[in-house]
């Protein structure tokens, strides 16, 4: 058996310390500001989620189900669900998880969408983006928890940053795909006609590849909810603080209800994205 | 389709217009207590007795915030946006030495914002040590447990009994449940195993989390099965299940800093805050150096949650009403005479 050589020993970790240091003397400013800016937007999705009656979110989910997937009774089993999740009596903390999630998903879409259209006008580009988006979808959470509260503080930016580095991926890489994926004729003929780029874009590419981008924005939507536990540890309320919350004291019941009100919501979410998605245009 | 999806859309845009005149705060003068709520009971009530006595008799607004405990150790340093702890009230530290002591150097590090100051301790005389379930050395008749290892007192006991503590990943020795990596307490069993003589005859076995530790002492104290492992008090854990501590010879300083073979010393349970808040609430900095309770209290007050399914704020009502001429000496006359009123 071969030992590798001592000698060769690159002390990655003290650079990033380093850099880690450098950035928090030197951008910390920067950071504060942007997290107001986000805790700006979170606030307020949390306090329109809580403020919403919840009749009008059960019969709105229901009614939203009933039309995009064409059945009424998909429509009943999705309003059903999310009563239970109000019968739990989790139905404040199921909000606040849902204003995270909503909110990490639209500043998703912000990075997202451009990043997406990027990649596909550009080879280049692709091939560098698309090893960090490896690394943001496998690098365990836990590695970025710490630099991210130091970065923003304790609460619920840092959790939103935490949740957007795993649920970015899907919406950048399907916005590529979907847009790659249109067929050159088209392209041509758009040309033929002597379209601009940004006519092309979005009046051709962006509609075309409508599915495949709908279809990434469900899957960010899915991993963005596969967080909140994750959050959890850094500040975030809702639902993921009450699993924690029952894992530290070993109450599986109540793990149980917190868990499962998670997976509904995500049925919920995953359905109707989804229909949305695979839904022929009328 | 398309009117509808309009006329949705509308109606998503008033109801978000109408929440966005939500979610203000209103301005306080005094700056809030930001209670680290870790994720045990005792602390729990501890926050909120100490939260109690602070909104009520010093006039401070109070809060709470939940996460990790490493997380919240960090962000008490670093005390950044409005959401960071600046009281911890049971510090554990040897469970996070190496960040307790870089947040203590900076607090006394005036060229810095970040760090706490340590206040004294919260209770002095908590315990920790080598516990196994008490059926394992008498027996239950009443769920019909056979004592299994009846000679089992101290920890020299041990060698004799490694088959009942079996490993399952390594039948060839018994399996102790020791700390969380990065506890300071994983070390000193590692060492007292050596000191012990046990190497030969137990593997040590680390669990990633705390409720993994508590998870797999309550799994084998629910199905009556044998269990070897380092624990401690006051928990509810330990308020729950009926464990013996095995003996080891009594605490000996020299011995502690040689061979660690001796029984721990007391945790250190300490009040930490951020070093900006004796400046920002004196009169609160100075009601904390007061506070103190005692193993004993604790374990009360765990009791009472237990048996009465209460809840932290109720054991903390149950605790003031209880121990008020403890609670008393804490804070001046008048400030005790507002909480006695609030009581009500």
């Amino acid at each position: 058996m071969m030992e590798f050589p001592k000698d060769i020993d690159i002390p990655l970790d003290v650079w990033v310390d380093g850099i880690m240091e450098w950035v928090l003397a030197t951008f910390g400013g920067f950071f504060d500001l942007l997290g107001t800016g986000i805790l700006y937007l979170l606030l307020h999705t949390e306090s329109f989620f809580l403020w919403l009656p919840w009749p009008i979110l059960v019969f709105g989910v229901g009614i939203l189900a009933w039309r995009v997937m064409g059945s009424w009774l998909a429509g009943l089993g999705m309003a059903g669900m999310l009563f239970f999740v109000g019968a739990l009596g989790l139905w404040d903390l199921g909000m606040m998880t849902l204003a995270l999630v909503v909110a990490s998903v639209i500043v998703s879409l912000a990075i997202g969408l451009p990043l997406g259209i990027a990649m596909a006008s550009s080879d280049t580009f692709q091939a560098i983006i698309k090893p960090i988006l490896d690394g943001m979808q496998t690098m365990p959470s836990f590695v970025y928890l710490i630099p991210a509260l130091m970065l923003f503080g304790l609460g619920k930016v840092p959790a939103l940053f935490a949740t957007i580095i795993y649920a970015v991926p899907p919406v950048i890489r399907l916005t590529n795909v979907g847009i790659r994926e249109v067929s050159a004729n088209v392209i041509e003929a758009a040309h033929a006609f002597g379209s601009s780029y940004w006519q092309i874009l979005f009046k051709i590419q962006m509609p075309l590849a409508r599915p495949t981008i709908l279809v990434g924005i469900n899957q960010t939507t899915m991993m963005a909810l596969a967080m909140v536990v994750i959050a959890s540890m850094i500040g975030a309320k809702g639902l993921g603080l009450e699993v924690l919350l029952a894992i530290n004291r070993i109450e599986v019941g109540r793990g149980f209800e917190a868990g499962l009100c998670i997976v509904f919501m995500a049925i919920i979410i995953d359905r109707i994205t989804f229909s949305m998605a695979s839904r022929k245009k009328k | 389709m398309k009117r509808i999806k309009r006329g949705m859309f509308a109606a998503l845009v008033t109801l978000a217009a109408v929440g966005l005149l939500f979610g203000t705060s209103p301005a306080a003068d005094k700056p809030t207590v930001i209670f680290g709520d870790y994720g045990w009971d005792s602390i729990q009530v501890n926050n909120r007795i100490a939260a109690f006595i602070i909104e009520n008799g010093l006039g401070y607004p109070v809060k709470y915030v939940q996460g990790e405990t490493i997380m919240l150790n960090t962000a008490l340093i670093q005390a950044k946006g409005g959401e960071a702890p600046n009281v911890n009230m049971e510090s554990w530290e040897e469970n996070w030495q190496e960040l307790y002591d870089e947040g203590l150097a900076k607090g006394k590090d005036p060229d810095t914002d970040e760090g706490f100051v340590n206040l004294g301790s919260n209770f002095p005389n908590s315990v920790q040590g080598w516990y196994v379930p008490r059926y394992v050395v008498e027996g239950d008749a009443e769920r019909g447990i056979q004592p299994m290892a009846p000679d089992l007192k101290s920890v020299f006991d041990l060698p004799k009994y490694w088959k009942l503590f079996q490993d399952p990943e390594d039948p060839s020795k018994g399996r102790f449940y020791s700390c969380l990596p990065g506890w300071a307490c994983a070390q000193v069993n590692k060492e007292k195993f050596k000191a012990y003589d046990l190497e030969e005859y137990y593997n040590i076995m680390q669990p990633g989390s705390n409720p993994a530790l508590a998870g797999s002492m309550v799994t084998a104290y629910k199905r009556g099965n044998p269990w070897l492992g380092y624990y401690w008090a006051p928990t509810w854990v330990l308020g729950k299940l009926d464990m013996l501590q095995l003996e080891e010879p009594a605490f000996d300083q020299e011995i502690w800093d040689t061979t660690k073979a001796c029984a721990y010393p007391a945790v250190k349970c300490d009040i930490l805050v951020h070093k900006s808040l004796p400046e920002k609430a004196p009169d609160v900095v100075a009601f904390l150096k007061n506070y103190g309770t005692t193993l004993d209290i604790n374990n009360k007050f765990l009791a009472y949650m237990q048996d009465n399914e209460a809840s932290t704020e109720e054991a903390a009502a149950w605790f003031l009403k209880k121990y008020e001429d403890l609670w008393t000496g804490w804070v001046p006359a008048n400030v005790a005479a507002k909480v006695k009123a609030a009581m009500k």
